[in-house]
């Protein structure tokens, strides 16, 4: 469903995300975790097609996102860490206008908008201004228009931040479910109890490199240090010690 | 029990039915009919929300347009009378100028808005992520951007063309067909901006800021030599036959046969034309329709180039440009900053760290400080070709006077701009402020001292060259000075006062929080401010002036004292009464609101 192949992302003489290939499967809940500054969003970036690679191809369903973006972003939904609405429409017409771009049929896009209202508790707001929202109100909308299409592949930058419990809560039992339905999420996050309780598998970017690709037992195993908690693992792997070891 | 991932293989057929099932690529047609929906319904929020919350402005914005206007056109049609009677063909030679201008400042306005609307915004964000095609995203921008570019042209033209069209007695398709020639002129240099700031941004990604700054500087270059050779030469025989005949030499560069301005200027020139007889008028007609095919055909295959390009580079630049490492900063007026915060007392040095704060906010910004240098530049230009015509003494005093108004109105769109702001954005600081060991006076006191020093340099230096360049006396020199200084400290008073009296603590953008009522209100009270300042210094200096030309006696009773040297020194105090008024009572306002102020 998601295609790394030997991707490298430059910026300038730095190299932010170095030869990673990584495939995803459909149906899986994919956990990238990583310090400041280790390519995790110059790699959610790329697989929405905001950045293009520097070397190496990334592919959605299939679709290579260079060569054929538009067919790509069909089967893609993201919520990015800062939502970018229109000031100037309401909720409900910016739900519209994603459901249009998308080439939504009128009446699947209006029974489609309306249970994405409910589903997320729009309902108060969604015929307000956005610029009258809240960060949340705003992180919920975005949620909610990621959805309409049904992507296969949902990308998810932070997507915890700003929301309250309850809508923390909303959000894990809908990734949960769709999961379940067959969508691929893709979640970068430094929510380590988040990718814990919700993640099939984990990857760790330390230095633009990932560190480490597996389940969190797998992790546990592999570390083989004595501790259950992913908090302790993510500390010893990206440590100081473990740059060190990374830059010899 | 079988894993997540296991359970979605499972419904994969079911999901990619769904996916296939309710998406779509939208054909090119319906993907314009949404961007344009979505701009329909963004304007009309927009005037609604204008509508509802700052009538003030509306109406002030739609007031002065109109005066705007109504001057120029009365202008102009004195103008275009003078011309039609001794200079006929002066006419071509002017509308080509101007729309030869108005072409290369739409390349780069319109260039530099794509570059900020295509490639710096959160909406291409948010476009860029979505099934839009790229030509459709630059389409949606583009029109943006012309809009923003170009109303400008269509305030400043259509007032000219109007009163062209009144006076050569014009047929009605003329007036008709002024719009679309307008428009479909503008499409063409705004597409060539947005051509060359993809092809830039995509290919030459590190040559950008140097290609840019490098035909920026060539344009300016160009025409301030054009305009200097032109107002210098001839100073002593200006508006005679050879000064008319020198400038239509200089000017003629602008008649380019392959210049889109020529065909417009051409094609209206023909559209005014009224003919003696009806075929004459219809030759007439049918040659400006000619013209006006020209423009939109061009302005067609240009937007066809520009759709291609947009195809290939769109993505592509705004990909490069994500690779651009920013430089490091050097700390080159680190010395200026340190000497200023370490000038005076250990008592005053909070206040100063203050002010050295705002310092390096605006040295880093560069669109306070851009703006800042092209008004007060442009100005400087002006007035230093100011003695390329030749005045009596009180035609001199009063240009004096008014542009000494000139550097106090734009000194209050910059007070508005970027001052009134200050205290609102420091709102969202005010975590950082707030916990200091400062009193909460010394914040809005160091917005002051920023505003004043900052203004009343270059103003007092513009007034200067002002005057000098017109031969006023060392006497007036010194009045308008004084005026001047009474100025900065009044707008920087407003603004400053009015900015804590009115603070608007929930919005990051300056230019929304000047735009608001508070806003609105302070160039309000500024702009009366000035006019109350020069009227006040300039009536007596004028009658002064008057008595001094018409003779001794001329002049009676109050008259004659107002235009006496007492008078002047009377309208000093009066006016250094109103600057502590316009100060001191802003101040004591804002001061007395940003003491009880609860962020």
């Amino acid at each position: 469903m998601i295609e790394f192949d030997h991707v490298t992302r430059t910026y300038g003489p730095k190299t932010a995300v170095s030869d990673l290939s990584l495939a995803i499967p459909r149906g899986e809940l994919f956990a990238l975790l990583g310090p400041n500054g280790a390519g995790k969003t110059t790699t959610i970036k790329m697989l929405v097609g905001l950045l293009q690679p520097s070397r190496g191809a990334v592919r959605v369903s299939g679709f290579d996102l260079v060569r054929d973006p538009r067919n790509a972003h069909l089967h893609i939904g993201y919520v990015p860490d800062e939502p970018c609405l229109y000031d100037k429409l309401t909720g409900r017409e910016f739900l519209w206008f994603i459901a249009d771009m998308f080439g939504m049929p009128r009446h699947l896009a209006a029974e489609r908008i309306g249970a994405e209202i409910e589903h997320f508790e729009l309902g108060e707001f969604a015929d307000d201004l956005a610029e009258s929202y809240s960060l949340g109100m705003k992180q919920r909308l975005v949620f909610a228009a990621s959805l309409l299409h049904s992507p296969d592949v949902l990308v998810l930058d932070e997507p915890m931040v700003g929301l309250d419990p309850r809508s923390v809560r909303i959000v894990k039992d809908l990734l949960a479910a769709r999961t379940r339905e067959g969508m691929t999420v893709f979640m970068s996050t430094h929510t380590l109890a988040m990718a814990e309780e919700m993640a099939d598998r984990v990857g760790i970017m330390v230095r633009g490199r990932l560190r480490f690709l597996g389940t969190v037992a797998e992790l546990r195993e592999q570390m083989a240090i004595e501790t259950t908690s992913l908090e302790q693992l993510y500390l010893e792997l990206t440590g100081p010690q473990a740059g060190r070891q990374q830059g010899a | 029990m079988p894993s997540r991932a296991t359970a979605g293989l499972a419904s994969a057929a079911t999901a990619e039915a769904l996916t296939a099932s309710c998406c779509r690529l939208l054909p090119v047609d319906a993907e314009s009919r949404l961007f344009f929906r979505l701009r329909t319904r963004i304007a009309r929020a927009l005037c609604l929300t204008m509508l509802s919350t700052a009538r003030l402005r509306l109406s002030l914005v739609v007031l002065l347009s109109a005066m705007f206007w109504g001057s120029l056109y009365g202008i102009f049609v004195e103008a275009f009378t003078f011309l039609e009677a001794l200079h006929a063909e002066v006419i071509s030679l002017l509308f080509n100028a101007f729309f030869s201008s108005l072409m290369v400042m739409l390349v780069f306005s319109t260039g530099i808005l794509l570059y900020g609307g295509m490639y710096c915004s959160p909406e291409s964000r948010l476009l860029m992520t979505l099934p839009a095609r790229e030509e459709a995203i630059f389409s949606h921008k583009f029109q943006e951007a012309v809009w923003f570019s170009s109303w400008g042209f269509i305030l400043l033209g259509s007032p000219m063309l109007v009163a062209y069209g009144v006076v050569r007695g014009s047929p009605w398709t003329y007036f008709a067909l002024l719009l679309p020639f307008m428009m479909s002129f503008v499409v063409i240099p705004a597409t060539v901006g947005g051509i060359c700031c993809m092809a830039m941004v995509a290919w030459l990604p590190r040559l950008r800021l140097h290609a840019l700054s490098i035909t920026l500087g060539v344009a300016c270059v160009g025409a301030i030599w054009l305009a200097w050779s032109t107002l210098s030469s001839v100073r002593a025989d200006s508006m005679s036959a050879a000064w008319f005949e020198q400038t239509f030499s200089r000017l003629a560069i602008t008649e380019q046969k392959l210049f889109p301005s020529w065909w417009l200027s051409s094609g209206l020139l023909e559209a005014a034309r009224p003919g003696a007889t009806r075929q004459e008028a219809w030759a007439a007609l049918a040659e400006a329709v000619k013209f006006l095919a020209l423009l939109v055909a061009n302005g067609m295959l240009l937007q066809l180039v520009a759709g291609w390009l947009a195809r290939r580079a769109y993505r592509l630049g705004f990909s490069q440009l994500a690779s651009e490492v920013p430089a490091r900063r050097r700390r080159r007026m680190g010395w200026f900053d340190e000497m200023l915060v370490n000038a005076g007392s250990a008592a005053g040095r909070p206040l100063r760290l203050l002010v050295v704060k705002d310092i390096r906010l605006f040295r880093r910004d560069i669109s306070q400080w851009s703006q800042f240098l092209i008004f007060f530049g442009l100005l400087g230009l002006y007035f230093w070709n100011v003695r390329s015509f030749n005045y009596n003494n009180a035609y001199a005093s009063m240009i004096g006077f008014l542009n000494l108004a000139v550097v106090g109105l734009i000194l209050s769109t910059f007070t508005t701009r970027f001052v009134f702001p200050m205290i609102s954005l420091e709102g969202r600081r005010f975590w950082i402020l707030g916990l200091l060991p400062v009193h909460r006076d010394h914040i809005v006191w160091s917005k002051f001292l920023f505003s004043f020093l900052g203004g009343v340099l270059p103003c007092c230096v513009l007034v200067l060259l002002s005057d000098v360049m017109l031969g006023l006396p060392k006497r007036a020199i010194l009045v308008h000075e004084i005026c001047c200084v009474v100025l900065c400290m009044g707008l920087s008073g407003i603004a400053v006062g009015l900015g804590a009296r009115m603070p608007d603590l929930r919005e990051v953008s300056p230019s929304k929080i000047s735009s608001g009522f508070g806003g609105t209100l302070s160039l309000v009270v500024s702009s009366l401010f000035i006019m109350a300042v020069v009227v006040v210094a300039a009536l007596p200096s004028h009658l002064f002036l008057a008595s001094h030309a018409l003779g001794p006696g001329t002049l009676r009773g109050v008259l004659s004292w107002v235009g006496s040297g007492q008078g002047i020194a009377a309208s000093l105090v009066v006016v250094v009464a109103l600057g502590a008024v316009a100060t001191a009572l802003p101040m004591w306002l804002g001061l007395r609101a940003f003491r009880r102020l609860e962020p």
